[in-house]
């Protein structure tokens, strides 16, 4: 151990020309590192149904559906008309445009008894204007399926503008032209953006201005607190020096392996910088304690001391984020978790190299902060410390009670707990992606997108009367309003032949048929080109889980009785997604807990040798995490894709507290022998390291609350709770315990 | 010296002024002589072979005959694929067309009047494949002469079309269109057309239209072969009763 000590010591400048070099290497890097603001980019390609939805929104270009909504009293008005033109022009003649479909363009086939007329619903370079002639168009829209709800909302106060995007090309970039031109329009009706591409865009700018204001702010904060807590310019600059590193380095790491920032690692930053300063605090502490003459003894003495501890503590932080790796549905979050982890060490390698050399080599040993640390021990140790001591010393028994209400009130809690998987919750109520979605739910039966994939021969009767009853049951469901496929327009082409609106039942007619569909703009997102796969596409209107449940089960039910060897059905679409992610947030809470628990367990008592210590330090924290999951339950904040991370983090900051305690309770015992003296001791001294870790974590995670981004607004208040929670609990129930298990061996010893 | 000066900057608006109206002519002249390249025959009957390409090349080939009378009477008879042999379209004036679809045994009249749509799974539209002549249609430009060719810019007479202008290449000596270059409203070029032409009796005639539409990036290749000139086809030919047979 002295000979690590003094190795730092001796190879300090090496150690410091690669750190500064890494640096430049890592920052180089992180310019390049991408924000990818597709979450359907983050489903796991192991999930069939996350599979075949990623297949199908690409090959039949339905993830690549935008939507615009122009909402005002009356579409059927001469201006408004005119407004949907002008709208459906600018985006016709943006590049990376496919299709535009509107009010305007939109082509209508009608059938009489001679035969065919097709042409455009509205002429689009001859709008109406007459009141009788806006009159009979709205009679028109209203009469025809195909039109009422789908591209005018049954109350006619809002139109739908629908586009699809090349599949090449940067759709972030067109969506958001496309925005900006629609917006420089400036037209009286109100306008909303919805559908994936322009959630992809606002997502991006959420992500942006997160990392922008709320990294600079927790900086900020948790500097002002250990400038409040240690006093001392070396005190503020080397802990937040030290994350400030972690937070690059991890950053490049991550551009270097080719992952991208996404709606959950671009909190990476905050977390880093909050967990990271940590480890760097207990080495400064521990330097300012010894109080050898030798500087450089002092030095080697307090890294000896610090060593075990501080490793533990970033080990068991570093199991707390990957546990994920092993629970999470989203890939997004495995890869928050890895890469949370490589921050963590980083930190932790950093504070043990790097801050030892920098102190010796550029020789910031402390100046006057023995005195200032009594000082300052007095407040804490006087207000809250010693009376904490006292009381715990008094009442063990009374601790482990109030403890024991407080857990069972929490299990009761916990009971409740809700789950959230609805994207458009993401979003606080009054961002525009939200309000727009709460419109398209409302107006256009939402825009959730479900498919029904369909593999066979698309030109045989058979596959298309299995269309066709599976887009009855489907219209069954009240959350489901319209319903397209390539079905349909057989029907639509049969009824004009003059032969009723139904699948013929010969295939030669069949290919006939055909021959009036084939190169119109909709085919390519009904079948495939060899004809061997087609959809059903459709729109899910309730975001309840419940309803999605109780459809993705009915539906599956309703293929495995009706697929045969012809023809092989399958569902997808964000309901089944949702479905999934929604009981793998539960399954993904409690395995990724288990890991960590029994992981830390098996970590601290290897380490300390002691397997009665690894379980003391878990009691805790376990305890944390109960009355966590039971604040959620109570206050119905729900399990989602950020508040499910909480539980492991708080496990792996949480536990770094007992640590503390338990091996300096050991440290003391050892030196005076006197179990309740080190109990005294190790929380006056430790306590002080754990309260002011705790001020500082809670400040730092407590500014996620001003995140654009709901989640992780309740991902930070959740955290702030567990970061009370574990210091407490560290604080009072584990001493407790400790108290009263010596006193037990007390009272054994004393009776043999 | 002033009115020397006066003579000269005269001069030069004249002759500007002449280039200028010289110009135009001899862009309506161009024009219109391709069109009597195009359009002069009185019937044409021949094979028509359709190549579609998709964007990863892959082709499908459908096989129809053709008949055309004067400019505006058109029967297209699908020969293959099987499964298409026998659907029949013929083209009549005022954008009348019928339809014949043997596996029904029954034709349909269709009326269309979004002529932006693509005829039959191909990449001209009903609009291209519309045999009015050029120069009623386009008001043309002189842009350059380049190499063997004159470069004319068309801007549409009707401004229902869905071109912004045609850029169209001539051939100097022949008066055959080689390249046509469309744009939409918002100036890209969408669709592009190559040309050529072989001389057959005393008409020149399309052996090979390929037609690009740039967005979809999607082929189509219409190949004439057996072709034959003026063999007297009557009206007779272009009849409902006709197109069942």
């Amino acid at each position: 151990m002295n000979r690590f000590a003094d190795g730092i010591v001796k190879f300090k400048w090496l150690i410091i020309i690669a750190v500064v070099g890494l640096t430049v290497f890592f920052s180089y890097q992180a310019k390049d590192l991408h924000i990818n603001a597709d979450i359907i980019s983050s489903l796991p390609d192991d999930d069939p149904v996350a599979r075949l939805y990623k297949e199908i929104g690409t090959q039949f270009g339905g993830n690549d559906m935008g939507m615009i909504v122009l909402e005002t009293n009356d579409v059927f008005k001469a201006e408004v008309i005119q407004h949907i033109k002008q709208i459906t022009d600018s985006i016709k003649y943006t590049s990376g445009v496919s299709t535009v479909t509107s009010l305007t363009n939109i082509l209508d086939i009608k059938s009489s008894e001679w035969g065919i007329e097709i042409g455009k619903l509205v002429d689009e370079y001859d709008l109406p204007v007459e009141q009788s002639q806006l009159d009979s168009l709205k009679n028109y829209v209203f009469s025809k399926e195909m039109y009422r709800g789908a591209i005018v909302s049954e109350d006619g106060t809002a139109t739908a503008i629908m586009f699809t995007l090349l599949p090449e090309g940067d759709k972030q970039a067109v969506a958001k032209e496309i925005k900006d031109k629609i917006e420089a329009l400036d037209l009286p009706e109100t306008t909303y953006f919805g559908g994936l591409p322009m959630m992809m865009n606002d997502i991006n700018d959420l992500i942006v201005s997160d990392i922008v204001w709320l990294v600079p702010i927790v900086f900020l904060v948790i500097a002002i607190i250990l400038l409040l807590s240690f006093k001392s310019f070396r005190g503020v600059l080397l802990p937040l020096l030290i994350a400030g590193l972690a937070v690059i380095w991890t950053m490049g790491l991550m551009a270097v392996t080719g992952y991208e920032l996404t709606i959950i690692s671009n909190i990476i930053p905050v977390v880093l910088l909050a967990v990271g300063s940590a480890y760097t605090i207990h080495v400064l502490n521990s330097i300012n304690h010894n109080k050898l003459a030798d500087r450089k003894q002092a030095l080697v003495q307090a890294l000896r001391y610090i060593l075990i501890p501080v490793i533990l503590a970033a080990v068991t932080t570093a199991i707390g984020f990957v546990s994920f790796v092993f629970g999470a549905y989203l890939t997004m979050i495995k890869d928050f978790g890895i890469f949370t982890a490589v921050g963590t060490l980083i930190a932790l390698i950093l504070s043990l190299f790097f801050v030892p050399a920098l102190i010796s080599g550029l020789s910031m040993y402390g100046k006057k902060t023995a005195i200032e640390s009594e000082e300052k021990q007095t407040i804490l140790t006087h207000k809250i410390l010693l009376p904490l001591v006292k009381f715990l010393f008094k009442h063990p028994k009374y601790t482990l009670t109030g403890w024991g209400v407080l857990l069972m009130l929490c299990i009761g809690g916990l009971m409740l707990i809700k789950t959230s998987v609805n994207m458009a919750d993401y979003f606080k109520k009054d961002n525009p992606t939200r309000i727009a979605e709460d419109v398209m739910q409302k107006k256009f039966g939402g825009s959730l997108p479900v498919f029904v994939v369909f593999e066979g021969d698309m030109q045989s009767p058979e596959v298309l009367q299995k269309m066709i009853e599976t887009q009855r049951f489907m219209k069954e469901d009240p959350s489901i309003d319209v319903t397209q496929s390539v079905a349909d327009l057989i029907e639509q082409m049969n009824d004009v032949m003059g032969e009723g609106k139904r699948i013929p039942d010969d295939k030669a007619k069949i290919e006939q048929l055909w021959f009036l569909l084939d190169g119109q703009d909709v085919m390519p997102q009904l079948v495939n080109d060899d004809l061997t796969k087609g959809v059903i596409q459709s729109k899910f209107a309730s975001v309840d889980t419940k309803d999605i449940e109780a459809f993705t089960k009915k539906m599956n039910r309703f293929i495995e009785e009706n697929q045969n060897e012809y023809c092989q059905i399958e569902l997808t679409g964000m309901p089944s997604v949702y479905d999934k992610l929604n009981s793998s947030l539960l399954n993904s809470q409690r395995n990724s807990l288990l890991i960590a628990i029994a992981l830390v367990i098996l970590i601290v008592s290897a380490i300390l040798r002691s397997v009665s210590k690894g379980v003391f330090a878990a009691i805790p924290v376990v305890a944390t995490i109960i009355v966590l999951l039971g604040i959620m339950g109570i206050t119905g904040i729900p399990l989602d894709i950020a508040t499910v991370l909480v539980g492991s983090i708080a496990l792996g900051i949480g536990i770094d507290y007992s640590i503390h305690i338990i091996t300096g309770f050991n440290n003391h015992l050892l030196e005076n022998g006197d179990a309740e003296k080190a109990i005294e001791s190790v929380i006056l001294l430790s306590g002080k390291a754990i309260i002011i870790n705790v001020t500082s974590v809670l400040a730092g995670f407590l500014v996620l609350l001003f995140s654009q981004i709901v989640p992780l607004q309740n991902f930070g208040l959740l955290i702030g709770i567990s970061m009370i929670g574990s210091g407490f609990s560290a604080l009072s129930l584990l001493p407790a315990i400790l108290i009263l298990a010596n006193r037990k061996r007390k009272i054994v010893a004393n009776n043999h | 010296m002033k009115s020397r000066f006066q003579t000269v900057v005269l001069t030069a608006i004249i002759v500007a002024g002449s280039i200028f109206s010289a110009n135009a002519q001899d862009a309506s002249a161009i024009l219109k002589k391709m069109d009597d390249v195009m359009y002069s025959p009185k019937d044409m009957t021949g094979n028509n072979k359709i190549i579609l390409i998709d964007k990863n090349g892959k082709e499908e080939i459908r096989e129809a005959t053709i008949q055309q009378k004067g400019n505006d009477k058109r029967m297209f008879r699908f020969t293959s694929p099987a499964s298409q042999a026998g659907i029949s379209v013929l083209s009549l004036p005022n954008d009348v067309m019928y339809l014949y679809l043997p596996a029904f045994g029954k034709e349909r009249r269709i009326a269309t009047s979004a002529k932006n749509q693509n005829f039959a799974g191909t990449d001209f539209s009903y609009d291209d494949m519309e045999s009015v002549l050029f120069s009623v249609k386009y008001t043309p430009k002189f842009v350059k002469t380049e190499g063997n060719v004159y470069v004319l810019e068309l801007t549409p007479v009707s401004e229902k079309s869905d071109y912004s202008k045609v850029m169209v290449q001539i051939n100097k000596t022949d008066s055959y269109p080689e390249l046509m270059e469309y744009y939409d409203k918002g100036n890209t070029k969408v669709k592009e057309a190559r040309y050529t032409f072989k001389k057959i009796g005393n008409y020149w005639n399309a052996a090979e239209i390929e037609m690009t539409d740039l967005k979809k990036n999607h082929k189509t290749k219409m190949q004439m072969s057996d072709v034959k000139y003026d063999t007297g086809l009557t009206d007779d030919d272009f009849t409902v009763r006709k197109l069942k047979q």
